[in-house]
C-alpha cells in the first residue's frame, strides 16, 4: 500500500470535502423549490463504490446519513449494468429512501472502466403528487396517497435523458416546471462533482485517492471506537412512543431500544417495536439506523468530519414490517418523526450510561405544516411548506437553545421570512414568537418552541400537518421537566377549532380569515428545577422565557414586584414543594406492566385510587416515573384498588431504567403542561 | 499637497504618505493599539514626521465596527418593533451553525429580549399602511427607554422597505425623547425585504454606532490639534470612502474597511500594470482575505456576516479565512494537524518573536524552513529567533514521528490548502477557473506563500505590488467616494415602464446627489450606476442587471437579464422574470496617485545580499537572497530565491522565474 504523509492526507481530504461544497453551491443557486433555495432542504454527498460516505459538508444529516442505503439499492438494481453517462434517480423509501418528497440522484463516476465514486444529491421536492398539496398528509393510509414512488431508474442513460420516464414522473406532480428545474440543479451538481473528481485523480492518481479515503474511514472508525470504549460495558434500555388515534382516543405505539456496549462496539436493538400501521408514523431502516448514528456522533464525537467510518462499530437491529423498518404498502412519510423518536430513545439510553454527555429530549417531530390552494391574485397553484423548529434539550453546561434546528437537520433554515410569505402567498402573519413556558424546566432549562399565527386571506385553502409528539411531550433528564408538545389549531370567529387527531391533519378546509396557530415543541429540561439558581429563574421571567406562574409552580421561585426573586419566600416554597412530592414504594412484579392496544402496547402505572387523589390525577393520565436513573419512564395511570396505598408495582425493565430495587421509592410526577402563550 | 492613508489592522497600523508634488510615497508600520487606535496612528504620523496642516486628504481603514461586534462591546441597545414580531431578532432563521453537536449553542444576539419593545403599527407588503403608528404608545415607550439608559435604538418595522412612514413617525417621537441616543430605522439602513436580515443589520448598525462616533470624534480632535481640519475619509465595505460624519450614521457599512481598501488598491495597480483578471490574496497576521476581480471589476454581495450575525449591507465579495502568519498549528487528540483559526496575535505573537509565545505558528514554520531571515524583522519592530521557532515546531512534530523540517513544511502546506480553499470558493465553486487569473499577493505574509498557492491552483502568474506590507493603506489613497442606495419593489419585468424606473431610480439619485454634494463633490465629479436585482419568477436568488439609463423598455431589460443569467448558470429557462430591488451606486470621483515608473538598472548581482539554506519540499537548497530595492527591471531571476524588503519576504520557489516590472511590481511566472 502506498505510504501517505499526513499532510497529503489532509490536502486530499479537504479536496474531497470541497467537491461536496461545490455541489451544494450549485444546487442552492439553481433549484426552483422554495424548500431548497430558501431553507436548504437538500443534501449532497460523495460515496465510494461500496456505498460508504466519503465526504459531506454542511449537509442535512437526515438526508445524507441514510443515503448509503439508497446507493446500495441502486448498485443492487444495476449491478454490472452501469456505464459512464448513466444517472440513477429514485425516491423509494422502501429501498433506502427517506420519504417520497426526498428525490435522490445518484451518479456513478468511472476511472476508465472502474466504478470509483458516487456523488449523490437528495433534494426535497415541494410536491411529488399524492392526496394533498405538498404530498405530506397526516392521514395517509398507504404509500399511494403520499405521492409517486420511483424505484431506482436510469433517468439518464449514456448521457441522454430518458424522456418517457421523465414525462411520466412530471405528469404526476404538482407544479412540474419547478420539479424539472430541481432535477436539473441536481444533475449539474453531479456533473460538477464528476469533473472535480477527475481533476483529483489526475493530480494524485486513483490509488492514492482511494488510499486516502480508506485511511479517513479508518481513522474516523478508530475515533468512534475510542469514544464507545469509554462508555461502561453493558446494556441500557429506553422506550418512547409514536402517536396514533382511534375512536377510543390516543393509541400510542411503543418504540423500545436496547443499547448494548461491548468494548468498542455497540448494538442498537429495536426488537419489540410496534408493527407498522396504516398511519404515517412508519419509516425505513435507513432512517432508523441513520438516526442512531446521528445521535451517537452528536453525543460522542461532534468534532470530526462525517464519514462512514464512524458508523462501522455500530450494529442496528430493526425487525421488518415495523414502524422502524416499514415495508410495502404502509405509508412511509414519517421519517421526521421516527428519526426524532429514535434520537430520543438513543439519548434516553445514553443518559443512563453517561448523563454528562447527553442533552434532554429535543422537539419530537419535523412538524411538516402545509397550506395549499389557488392564489387569488395569480390564479395559480401554490404550496406553503413550513417546519418551524422547536427547542433543543438542555445539557450539563447550558440551557437548551430555543427554536433551533436539531442535530439531524444540518444548517437548515427553519424560520421563514414573514415578509416573503405575505408577498408570495395569500397569508397574513399575525404574530411569530417564542412560546413562553414551552421549554422543559430544569437546573438547565430546555429551549423554547416557536408559536405562529397565520391568517388566510383567500377564500379557501387546504391545511395538512404531518407530525407527532402532540400528546406525549419531550422528556427531561435527571429530574428535568417535560417540555411543551407540538400543537396546531384553527381560530375561527374567535373560537378554537381543535383537530380530532392532534398533530395529524390531511387537507382540512380553511376559510377566509381562519387563523392557524402553530406551536412547535420545546426541549426537555436537565437536572432538578428546584436547584436552578434563583437569579437565573428571575432573569428567565424578566426575559419572558418563563412566566411568573410557572416560575412558582416548577421552580419554587417567588418573583417580587421588582423582578428579583424573593429568596426567603422561595426557599420556603422550595422546601414545601420537595415535601409535597409523591414517592411510592416499588413493589417488584414478574410480568410486564404494559396495556395492550390494537396493535401495540403502552406502559401503565397501576395505582391505588387514594394515591391518585394525592397526585391529583385521574385514570389515563400521563406521568413521569423517576428514580435514581437519569431518564424518566412514561406511563399511563390505571386505577387499581388491589395495589396497596403508598406503593406501586414496578416491572423488571422499569427497575433497571429507574435503578430502583424492590421497596425503594419511585417518584410519580404528573405531566402538567402549562398553557403556552 | 500630501495625502495620507492609514489602515489599522489587528496586528499593525500601516501608513502610506503620498506627496502629490513629487509623486513620492513614504511608508510606516507601527504596532496597533486596540484600546485606542488613534495612539498607533499618531505614532505612525510622528514616525513619518508629517505636518498634518499640509495634508489634503486623510483616508482611513478601521476595524472599530468589526471589533466592537466581535468583542460584544457595543451600545446598550433597544429595539422597537411591530407588535407580534418581538422575537424576530432572537429566533433568527432557526438554523444551527455547529452540525452534529448535541451541545451546540448559537451566537448570542446583540440585544436582550427584554430590550425589544413592541408597538402597534402594521404595513403590508405592497406598502399599504394597515395600521398607523400608535403615537401615544410610542411616546410612553420613549419615556421608558429614556429612563432605561439606552444609548442606541433600532426601529424595525415589518415591510418598512415598502413604506417607511411608520418608522419615520416612530423615529421622530423617539428622537425627541432621547436626544443623546443613536436612532436607526430599518428602511434607513437597508431598504430590503426579509425581516430578520434587515432587522439584524439595523440592530448591528445601532450597536456599533456610539463607539464608532466616539472613536471618530476623538480622532478628529487629535488630528485637529495637529492641524488637519478637513473631513476624515473612511473606507467602507463597498470599496468607496465616505466622510466620517456619514460613517457615524451608518457604521455597519464599514465592517470590511481595511480589506476593501486592499482590493481597491489591487484593482488600481493591476490596471496600471495591464492585468484585467486578478485574484487578490491579502494575508496578514490573523486572517487572509481574497477577492476575485474580472475585467477590472470585483463582485458585490449582500450576504455578508460578522461574528455569526448577518450583515446585508452591499459589500465587496471578499472571502475571509481565519489563517494568517500568526495562526497556531496544533494536533488534535487523534493526530489531526490543524492550522488556525486560533492566532497568536501581536501578543504574545509567534514563538520566534520571543515574547512568551510557545505554540508554533505559520510564521514559525517559515522561519524553520529558512524563508524568513532572523535579521529581517517583521514590521520593523521585532527581531526573530529561529531557535524558538524550531523548538515550538518540534514539539508537535515528535508525536507524528516527523522532524521539524517536515512538520514546518506540513504547516505551510496546510495553511496554503486552507487559503486555496478560500480562493476555490470564490472561483472554482462559481464555475470560474482560477488558472485564467493573476494572483495579486500582499499583506505581510502574502508574498511568502503566493507562489505555493499559485502552484496548488495551477495559476501561472503572481504579482506582488510595491510595499505589500502597507498595501491596504495605499488602497485608501486611490479609492473614490461611494454610496449605495436601494429600494425593494417586487414587480414583473413586463410591467416595468420607463416612468416607474425614473420614479424609483430618480428618487435614489436625488438622495445620492445630495449626500455627495454635502461631502464637497461638484456635479461633474459625480457618477451614478443603476442596476436591477432580477430573477425568474419563483426563484429566490437575484442577479444584478446593469440598467442603462435612458428609455430602457421591458423587453430590453428582459433580454439583458437573460444574457447575465446565461453567463452565470450556463442556461436560462423560458420563464417570466421579475425585478426585486432597484439599486444605485453613486461615486464622488477623486484624483489618484499613480505608482511611479521605475528605471532601476544594474545587475542581479548588484542586488544580491547573500545566501542561505532554504527548504523547498522539505529539502534544503542553497538559495540566493536579493534586496528588492536594488532589483534591476526586467531581468529574469530563476528560483529558488528570496527577495527581502522591509516588512516582508517574497519566496521564489524552484520552477518560478521572477522579474521586476517598471512599476516596481514583482512578477513571478511558473515555467
Amino acid at each position: 500500500m502506498a505510504a501517505i504523509d499526513p499532510i497529503t492526507l489532509e490536502v486530499v481530504t479537504e479536496g474531497l470535502i470541497s467537491v461536496v461544497r461545490e455541489m451544494r453551491a450549485t444546487v442552492f443557486r439553481t433549484a426552483r423549490s422554495v424548500a431548497i433555495y430558501d431553507a436548504k432542504d437538500f443534501s449532497c454527498g460523495l460515496f465510494d463504490h461500496q456505498s460508504q460516505v466519503v465526504a459531506q459538508s454542511e449537509d442535512i444529516g437526515s438526508h445524507v446519513v441514510p443515503l448509503p442505503w439508497s446507493v446500495r439499492a441502486s448498485l443492487d438494481a444495476f449491478a454490472g449494468d452501469l456505464a459512464p453517462g448513466d444517472v440513477i434517480l429514485m425516491n423509494d423509501p422502501y429501498l433506502g429512501g427517506t420519504h417520497l418528497n426526498d428525490v435522490t440522484l445518484i451518479y456513478p463516476v468511472f476511472e476508465g472502466d472502474r466504478l470509483v465514486f458516487f456523488p449523490a444529491v437528495r433534494e426535497h421536492w415541494a410536491d411529488v403528487g399524492g392526496m394533498v398539496p405538498g404530498s405530506m398528509s397526516g392521514t395517509a393510509v398507504d404509500i399511494y396517497q403520499e405521492g409517486i414512488r420511483i424505484p431506482p431508474i436510469k433517468i439518464v442513460e449514456g448521457g441522454r435523458i430518458n424522456k418517457p420516464a421523465m414525462d411520466l414522473m412530471m405528469a404526476n406532480m404538482r407544479v412540474p416546471s419547478e420539479r424539472l428545474g430541481d432535477f436539473h440543479s441536481g444533475l449539474s451538481a453531479c456533473r460538477t462533482a464528476e469533473r472535480r473528481i477527475a481533476e483529483l485523480i489526475r493530480r494524485y492518481g486513483i490509488e492514492l485517492l482511494l488510499e486516502c479515503v480508506a485511511r479517513n474511514l479508518d481513522r474516523s472508525e478508530a475515533r468512534m471506537r475510542a469514544q464507545i470504549g469509554r462508555l461502561p460495558d453493558g446494556e441500557a434500555y429506553y422506550e418512547d412512543y409514536l402517536e396514533t388515534f382511534s375512536e377510543r382516543g390516543l393509541e400510542p405505539l411503543l418504540l423500545p431500544l436496547r443499547l448494548t456496549v461491548q468494548g468498542e462496539e455497540m448494538i442498537a436493538d429495536f426488537t419489540g417495536v410496534s408493527p407498522q400501521v396504516p398511519v404515517p408514523v412508519n419509516s425505513t431502516l435507513a432512517v432508523t439506523a441513520a438516526s442512531v448514528f446521528i445521535t451517537l456522533k452528536s453525543v460522542l464525537d461532534p468534532k470530526a468530519a462525517l464519514n462512514h467510518g464512524s458508523f462501522r462499530p455500530v450494529k442496528v437491529i430493526a425487525p421488518k414490517g415495523t414502524i422502524v423498518n416499514v415495508t410495502h404498502p404502509a405509508p412511509a412519510g414519517s421519517h421526521g418523526e421516527i428519526r426524532k423518536r429514535v434520537i430520543a430513545a438513543t439519548l434516553g439510553c445514553l443518559a443512563q450510561m453517561a448523563p454528562e454527555l447527553v442533552s434532554a429530549d429535543i422537539h419530537r417531530t419535523s412538524f411538516h405544516n402545509l397550506i395549499g390552494g389557488i392564489h387569488p391574485k395569480t390564479g395559480r397553484e401554490y404550496v406553503h411548506y413550513e417546519w418551524s423548529c422547536g427547542g433543543n434539550g438542555a445539557f450539563l453546561e447550558a440551557d437548551g437553545p430555543s427554536t433551533m434546528a436539531a442535530i439531524d437537520w444540518g444548517d437548515l433554515n427553519t424560520a421563514q421570512a414573514s415578509e416573503i410569505l405575505e408577498t408570495r402567498y395569500p397569508l397574513f402573519i399575525e404574530w411569530s414568537k417564542m412560546g413562553t413556558d414551552s421549554g422543559g424546566d430544569g437546573f438547565r432549562r430546555g429551549g423554547l418552541g416557536l408559536r405562529r399565527a397565520i391568517r388566510l386571506t383567500a377564500e379557501h385553502a387546504q391545511y395538512s400537518l404531518l407530525s407527532d409528539g402532540a400528546v406525549v411531550p419531550p422528556f427531561g433528564v435527571l429530574g428535568g421537566e417535560a417540555a411543551a408538545p407540538v400543537d396546531s389549531y384553527i381560530m375561527r370567529d374567535g373560537k378554537k377549532l381543535a383537530f380530532a387527531t392532534p398533530g395529524k391533519v390531511g387537507g382540512f378546509a380553511m376559510q377566509r380569515d381562519d387563523v392557524l396557530i402553530l406551536q412547535s415543541a420545546g426541549g426537555g429540561g436537565y437536572g432538578e428545577p428546584l436547584e436552578r439558581p434563583l437569579a437565573e429563574v428571575a432573569e428567565d421571567v424578566r426575559e419572558g422565557y418563563v412566566s411568573s406562574v410557572q416560575a412558582r409552580a416548577h421552580y419554587g421561585a417567588v418573583i417580587a414586584e421588582d423582578g428579583t426573586a424573593d429568596e426567603p419566600a422561595s426557599l420556603r416554597l422550595r422546601r414545601q414543594q420537595l415535601a409535597d412530592r409523591v414517592w411510592l414504594k416499588a413493589q417488584s412484579v414478574d410480568g410486564d406492566l404494559y396495556a395492550a392496544g390494537k396493535v401495540s402496547r403502552r406502559r401503565v402505572a397501576p395505582l391505588n385510587p387514594a394515591d391518585m387523589t394525592r397526585l391529583g390525577v385521574g385514570a389515563g393520565a400521563l406521568v413521569d416515573l423517576i428514580g435514581p436513573g437519569a431518564a424518566p419512564l412514561r406511563a399511563w395511570i390505571v386505577a387499581d384498588d388491589k395495589v396497596e396505598p403508598g406503593t406501586m408495582p414496578v416491572d423488571a425493565m422499569a427497575r433497571r431504567v429507574l435503578r430502583v430495587a424492590d421497596g425503594a421509592p419511585v417518584r410519580v410526577r404528573p405531566i402538567r403542561l402549562p398553557e403556552i402563550s | 499637497m500630501l495625502w495620507l492613508g492609514v489602515d489599522v489592522g489587528g496586528t499593525f497600523t500601516d501608513l502610506v504618505l503620498y506627496d502629490a508634488a513629487t509623486g513620492e510615497l513614504s511608508l510606516a508600520k507601527t504596532p496597533s493599539t486596540p484600546s485606542d487606535q488613534s495612539i498607533g496612528i499618531l505614532a505612525g504620523i510622528d514616525r513619518l514626521a508629517i505636518d498634518l496642516a499640509r495634508v489634503a486628504k486623510f483616508a482611513h481603514g478601521t476595524t472599530i465596527a468589526t471589533n466592537t461586534t466581535l468583542e460584544r462591546k457595543g451600545a446598550k441597545l433597544a429595539v422597537v418593533t411591530t407588535r407580534g414580531f418581538r422575537d424576530v431578532l432572537i429566533v433568527g432563521r432557526g438554523n444551527r451553525t455547529q452540525l452534529y453537536d448535541i451541545k451546540a449553542v448559537r451566537p448570542p444576539p446583540l440585544v436582550q429580549r427584554s430590550s425589544i419593545f413592541e408597538v402597534d403599527e402594521r404595513t403590508l407588503h405592497d406598502g399599504t399602511i394597515m395600521a398607523p403608528l400608535d403615537r401615544a404608545e410610542t411616546a410612553r415607550l420613549a419615556n421608558t427607554l429614556a429612563a432605561g439608559g439606552y444609548d442606541a435604538v433600532a426601529i424595525c418595522f415589518l415591510h418598512a422597505y415598502a413604506n417607511e412612514a411608520n418608522e419615520r413617525a416612530a423615529r421622530d417621537i423617539l428622537a425627541q425623547a432621547l436626544p443623546g441616543a443613536f436612532i436607526a430605522t430599518s428602511a434607513g439602513v437597508l431598504g430590503e425585504a426579509r425581516e430578520y436580515e434587515r432587522f439584524a443589520t439595523t440592530a448591528l448598525n445601532a450597536y456599533v454606532a456610539p463607539r464608532m462616533a466616539s472613536y471618530l470624534g476623538a480622532l478628529k480632535e487629535r488630528l485637529q490639534e495637529r492641524g488637519y481640519t478637513r473631513p476624515v475619509s473612511i473606507m467602507t465595505s463597498n470599496g468607496g470612502t465616505l466622510p466620517a460624519d456619514q460613517i457615524i450614521r451608518r457604521p455597519v457599512g464599514s465592517m470590511l474597511s481595511g480589506p476593501a481598501a486592499g482590493v481597491i488598491g489591487a484593482v488600481h495597480v493591476a490596471r496600471q500594470a495591464g492585468h484585467a483578471d486578478i485574484i487578490t490574496y491579502d494575508m496578514g497576521g490573523t486572517s487572509t482575505d481574497c477577492c476575485l476581480v474580472r475585467g477590472h471589476a470585483f463582485a458585490m454581495t449582500n450576504e455578508g456576516a460578522v461574528g455569526g450575525l448577518p450583515n446585508r449591507v452591499p459589500q465587496i465579495e471578499i472571502s475571509t479565512v481565519g489563517a494568517g502568519g500568526g495562526s497556531i498549528a496544533s494536533l488534535g487528540n487523534s493526530g489531526f494537524l490543524s492550522v488556525g483559526p486560533e492566532s497568536a496575535g501581536a501578543v504574545p505573537g509567534p514563538a520566534c518573536y520571543g515574547r512568551g509565545g510557545n505554540q508554533p505558528t505559520v510564521t514559525d514554520a517559515n522561519m524553520v524552513l529558512g524563508r524568513l531571515a532572523p535579521a529581517a524583522p517583521l514590521g520593523g519592530e521585532i527581531a526573530l529567533d529561529p531557535a524558538l521557532a524550531r523548538a515550538a515546531v518540534e514539539a508537535i512534530a515528535r508525536p507524528l514521528d516527523l522532524d521539524a523540517i517536515q512538520m514546518a513544511d506540513g504547516i505551510v502546506r496546510l495553511a496554503v490548502t486552507r487559503m486555496t480553499g478560500t480562493i476555490k470558493e470564490i472561483s472554482i465553486m462559481r464555475g470560474i477557473d482560477p488558472r485564467d487569473f493573476t494572483l495579486f499577493a500582499y499583506g505581510g505574509a502574502g508574498p511568502l506563500h503566493a507562489a505555493f498557492i499559485a502552484e496548488e491552483l495551477g495559476i501561472r502568474r503572481v504579482l506582488i505590488p510595491p510595499f505589500p506590507g502597507n498595501f491596504s493603506a495605499f488602497g485608501l489613497l486611490v479609492a473614490d467616494a461611494r454610496g449605495d442606495y436601494s429600494r425593494t419593489r417586487l414587480i414583473a419585468t413586463r410591467d416595468l415602464g420607463p416612468a416607474l424606473i425614473e420614479e424609483i431610480v430618480g428618487g435614489l439619485r436625488h438622495e445620492a446627489r445630495q449626500t455627495l454634494a454635502d461631502a464637497g463633490f461638484a456635479d461633474d465629479a459625480m457618477r451614478f450606476e443603476a442596476s436591477l436585482d432580477m430573477r425568474f419568477q419563483g426563484q429566490a436568488f437575484e442577479l444584478a442587471v446593469p440598467l442603462t439609463e435612458g428609455r430602457a423598455g421591458p423587453s430590453e431589460i428582459e433580454a439583458q437579464f437573460r444574457r447575465v443569467y446565461e453567463e452565470r448558470y450556463a442556461h436560462a429557462p423560458d420563464d417570466a422574470s421579475e425585478v426585486v430591488c432597484f439599486r444605485l451606486a453613486a461615486y464622488g470621483l477623486d484624483a489618484k496617485p499613480a505608482l511611479p515608473r521605475q528605471s532601476q538598472t544594474g545587475s542581479l548581482a548588484g542586488a544580491r545580499m547573500g545566501k542561505r539554506q532554504v527548504a523547498f519540499a522539505a529539502k534544503f537548497e542553497t538559495t540566493e537572497i536579493y534586496d528588492r530595492e536594488r532589483l534591476p527591471l526586467g531581468q529574469p531571476l530563476r528560483g529558488p530565491a528570496l527577495i527581502e524588503e522591509a516588512g516582508t519576504t517574497t519566496v521564489v520557489p524552484p520552477g518560478f522565474t521572477l522579474r521586476a516590472d517598471d512599476l516596481g511590481n514583482l512578477v513571478l511566472e511558473c515555467l
